[in-house]
């Protein structure tokens, strides 16, 4: 599987619904050593958005709040995205991404200072 | 002491590499067709690359990113990547017009035909890229670019009517047989030839070669700031010097020896031997800045190794990519095309591909992942939003003009 | 425009402020915001290749769609061909992914860093053939510019 195959695969609610599509995968640096220098990621959550599109992300998600007029015009374009974690994820493939029922809906924002080292 | 010449010669490298075959065709076309009517966009240019280099220099020392790593970053692989083919066409469009501008200097100052010198003076850009290092190409050809200075030299020689000259500067008007189509057009022309993108990829490509941070930032900032504006000066100068010698006479500049006929009505034989080594100068120093332009955005895209302080061996495939591109600048020449001709349109669609090299840049330097504490402050977003503004008007605006006025005739 | 779906249409108010969940013990990175796209620098500050996609892959025995019940980790950074089938779709074969195993990766910033020399690494093949067959064998392509 690669990334690529879930950035912008379709998400659904168990229902049937849509929800949006996976703009972004987040990982944690948790996994096994596997003979490196630093652990292997595991895949924590999706993002997902009411819109693909690949430029320019992240606006939704950090808090860099300039150029204010810009910044916000990207927030804007996002609104409405959320995280679902891994373990709420039923299946993924490139078609689609159906969620498990009882899924959670969690902020995006980017758990502060979690990005630099710890 | 050291420090302060380091300063003088930064400076005055700025301005002697400020102008290139665009800046000369463009100015002294505009100033025999419109007068100075549009030098108010030469300085609308001049800050808006001053604001741009700025930015990309200081990405580029606090980052140690290049612009189109960050365009790619930003922008991911579908957009930045169409990004890459303007990019690279347009600066191969403006490589041909520099390589094609020092061979009709040598025409000039020869008499031998161009297509002799076309192979020549490609081989001669290819080897100072091949063997010599940066500082060395970056600092000679932007000392030699400065004997352009004669143009302001002549422009006093020639004892035009000043109050006349400010008069068309300070209230433009469209001349009475031109259109206002082609003024706009000629307009955006003038900006483009002003903000080249390549500039951009050059100077904070530099910004790596020469191995900045932040200690250089100040030293950037003042070469920026005080080395373009007198480009932009000279800029005017051409221009001026074409309204003087053509406005009245109704004559259109369309050839080299036009564009330099006005100092050697000034200042004779030896005024005309200096201007074609200040041509020689600006023209292959362009070459050499969109040579490695082309190598930089291939490279910086695809993530190969690069930079002028590695062997070439070390960055093969950045040096494969030069080689190419001069190689197809040739066969284009060999054709006979005008590189006049050629010029205008480079810096034409250079305003068209300018805000998607603008705005990852922009949005960069303000996100503290990359810059730390030194994120653009409040005033230069205020004046980087307005350019935003001014780029995104003259891209959307130069395909139609460019359609509608029949490329400016 | 790309894709959407109308925030009217979804089960869920959209405009809802989401609680954040609970933190994760190790660091966070965002697959596309801090890998993709960026350049990777060898042992000697060297430039390799751009990240052009990850390999995703689940606990060794289990295949079909991937699911939330078994955990997925980051097996390798890929670079080459599979970048033209990002930007114009399809997908590469697999015997035509350009590896750089996580394993080699030893800090990521906004480069990732590895903890290995270029020259040991597959993706640099066609760097490589450049230097032998084209740009070593011009005259003062393996000398420093002067």
């Amino acid at each position: 599987m690669l990334l690529s195959d879930l950035l912008d695969a379709p998400v659904r609610a168990p229902s049937g619904d849509p929800l949006g599509y996976v703009v972004d995968v987040r990982l944690v640096l948790d996994g096994p050593l596997d003979g490196g220098l630093l652990v292997q990621p595991r895949v924590h959550g999706l993002i997902i958005s009411p819109r693909t599109g690949s430029s320019f992300l992240g606006y939704e998600r950090s808090d860099v709040r300039s150029p204010a007029v810009l910044a916000r015009w990207l927030r804007w374009r996002h609104r409405g995205t959320f995280l679902v974690h891994w373990e709420h994820v039923a299946t993924a493939d490139a078609d689609a991404v159906v969620l498990a029922d009882g899924y959670r809906r969690w902020s995006p924002a980017f758990p502060e200072g979690a990005h630099r080292h710890v | 002491m050291k420090r302060l010449l380091g300063v003088a010669l930064g400076v005055l490298t700025a301005i002697g590499g400020f102008l290139d075959i665009g800046d000369l065709v463009t100015n002294a076309v505009v100033g025999s067709r419109f007068g100075l009517s549009l030098a108010w966009v030469v300085v609308v240019g001049v800050v808006g690359i001053c604001l741009f280099a700025q930015m990309s220099g200081r990405v580029a020392a606090v980052s140690e990113r290049a612009t189109f790593e960050i365009i790619r970053e930003r922008l991911g692989p579908r957009t930045a990547g169409a990004n890459l083919v303007a990019s690279f066409l347009i600066n191969l469009l403006t490589l041909t017009a520099e390589v094609g501008g020092i061979a009709l200097a040598l025409q000039l100052a020869s008499s031998v035909e161009p297509r002799l010198w076309i192979p020549v003076a490609a081989l001669a850009v290819w080897l100072v890229i091949w063997r010599t290092k940066f500082s060395v190409l970056e600092n000679v050809t932007g000392l030699l670019g400065l004997t352009l200075v004669v143009f302001a030299v002549a422009l006093f020689l020639l004892g035009p009517d000043w109050s006349e000259l400010a008069d068309q500067a300070l209230s433009p008007t469209v001349p009475g047989d031109e259109g206002p189509a082609s003024y706009w057009y000629f307009a955006i022309a003038l900006f483009g030839a002003a903000m080249t993108p390549y500039e951009v990829f050059f100077f904070s490509s530099g910004a790596r070669e020469e191995r900045w941070t932040v200690k250089d930032v100040a030293q950037s900032r003042v070469n920026v700031f005080v080395g373009f504006p007198f480009g932009g000066i000279l800029s005017i100068a051409i221009a001026a010097c074409a309204a003087v010698v053509f406005l009245p006479r109704s004559v259109e500049v369309s050839s080299l020896s036009q564009i330099v006929l006005p100092v050697a009505l000034a200042g004779g034989k030896l005024a005309l031997a200096v201007v074609i080594v200040g041509i020689v100068a600006a023209t292959f120093g362009a070459a050499l800045e969109t040579g490695l332009s082309s190598g930089y955005t291939l490279a910086q895209f695809f993530g190969w190794s690069w930079g002028k302080y590695r062997r070439p061996a070390q960055a093969a495939r950045f040096h494969l990519a030069m080689i190419i591109a001069l190689l197809i600048a040739v066969l284009v020449l060999m054709t006979s095309v005008d590189p006049i001709r050629v010029t205008e349109l480079s810096v034409v669609f250079s305003a068209v591909a300018l805000p998607l090299t603008y705005l990852p840049i922009l949005l960069v330097a303000n996100d503290p992942e990359y810059m730390g504490r030194h994120v653009n402050g409040r005033a230069t977003n205020a004046l980087a939003l307005v350019y935003l503004v001014i780029i995104l008007a003259a891209s959307l605006a130069a395909i139609p003009l460019l359609i509608a006025t029949g490329g400016g005739s | 425009m790309s894709p959407r779906v109308r925030r009217s249409a979804l089960p869920h108010d959209p405009s809802a402020t989401l609680p954040l969940g609970p933190r994760p013990a190790g660091r966070v990175l965002d697959a596309r915001l801090h890998l993709l796209d960026r350049q990777t620098l060898d042992a000697d500050e060297v430039p390799v290749a751009t990240v052009d996609d990850l390999e995703l892959v689940p606990p060794a025995g289990t295949s079909g769609p991937l699911v939330g019940d078994t955990p997925v980790h980051v097996a390798a950074l890929l670079s080459g061909p599979v970048l033209a089938t990002r930007v114009f779709g399809g997908r590469p074969p697999a015997s035509r992914l350009h590896r750089i195993l996580w394993r080699h990766v030893a800090d990521v910033g906004t480069t990732v860093r590895l903890g290995v020399r270029g020259q040991d690494l597959d993706v640099l093949w066609v760097e490589r053939w450049v230097r032998d067959h084209v740009i070593g064998r011009i005259p003062g392509g393996r000398h420093a510019p002067e």
